[in-house]
């Protein structure tokens, strides 16, 4: 199965607090791929917002994806517009 | 960041009475208020900024517990509360589940990194399953106020 690893600048406002957290989580719970989000040393499930929340991510930090799934393109790339997204 | 630099001895309830998303809310934000931290007469304009962000989408982030946060210029520096609710309430969290363990956070306007931070410890406390149960079934504050001593410890000393 593809598998995907992305390095992606946080450049949400506020970093990846629990908004984005929620959304990310959204996202990888529509599709079937497994992914996980790793911070500074740290990798966690990409379906756990709590997960997420402690790697404590500010604006301009960077984070690792690893998307492992028949749609993993597709979960990468709508990972990576909302991480970069500065509007969240 | 210690959990007790940002959660006052005071501002910990073992058994909140209200049922639902609004009524909980309201209840920890008096806590806060009555720490002193927040002024009573700001209490209207914070409860409507927490609600906004709620109308965002739930800080309820599974497994029982709920976020609610904030920011607002009634407070100078990050302030929260620790309330448990016995029966649960609804919240409108994506995995469904009632939640049981309320971290309420207010910040101030300008500031994002202590935010993130608290935020990061907190889910850090959680993610352990030992210690939302024990923080459910806490018969008293003080007895909240030992485990959050304890784990501020152990979290430090990783």
């Amino acid at each position: 199965m593809p598998l995907i690893r992305r390095e992606i600048n946080v450049r949400n406002p506020q970093g990846l607090h629990a908004r984005p957290a929620a959304l990310f989580v959204q996202i990888v719970s529509k599709y079937d791929s497994v992914v996980t989000i790793q911070g500074e040393g740290e990798k966690v499930n990409g379906k756990s917002i709590m997960g997420i929340l402690t790697l404590g991510a500010q604006k301009g930090a960077d984070v690792i994806i690893e998307v492992e799934g028949d749609d993993a393109q597709i979960v990468a790339d709508e990972l990576e517009a909302l991480l970069t997204d500065e509007e969240k | 960041m210690k959990i007790r630099e940002f959660i006052s001895a005071k501002a910990v309830s073992a058994d909140l009475k209200a049922k639902d998303k609004e009524g909980v809310i309201t209840e920890l934000v008096d806590l806060i208020i009555d720490t002193g931290s927040i002024e009573k007469k700001s209490k209207k304009k914070v409860l409507e900024v927490l609600m906004a962000r709620e109308a965002l989408g739930s800080t309820a982030i599974g497994q029982g517990i709920a976020i609610p946060h904030a920011k607002h210029k009634s407070t100078k520096k990050l302030v929260g509360c620790l309330g448990v609710s016995k029966e649960g309430i609804d919240f409108d969290s994506l995995d469904g589940e009632l939640a049981h363990i309320f971290f309420l956070l207010m910040a101030p306007i300008d500031s994002a990194g202590p935010h993130l931070k608290a935020l990061a410890k907190i889910s850090r406390l959680l993610k352990d399953k030992f210690v939302r149960e024990r923080l459910k079934g806490a018969k008293d504050e003080e007895e909240i106020k030992k485990i959050i001593d304890q784990e501020d410890d152990r979290l430090m000393s990783l």
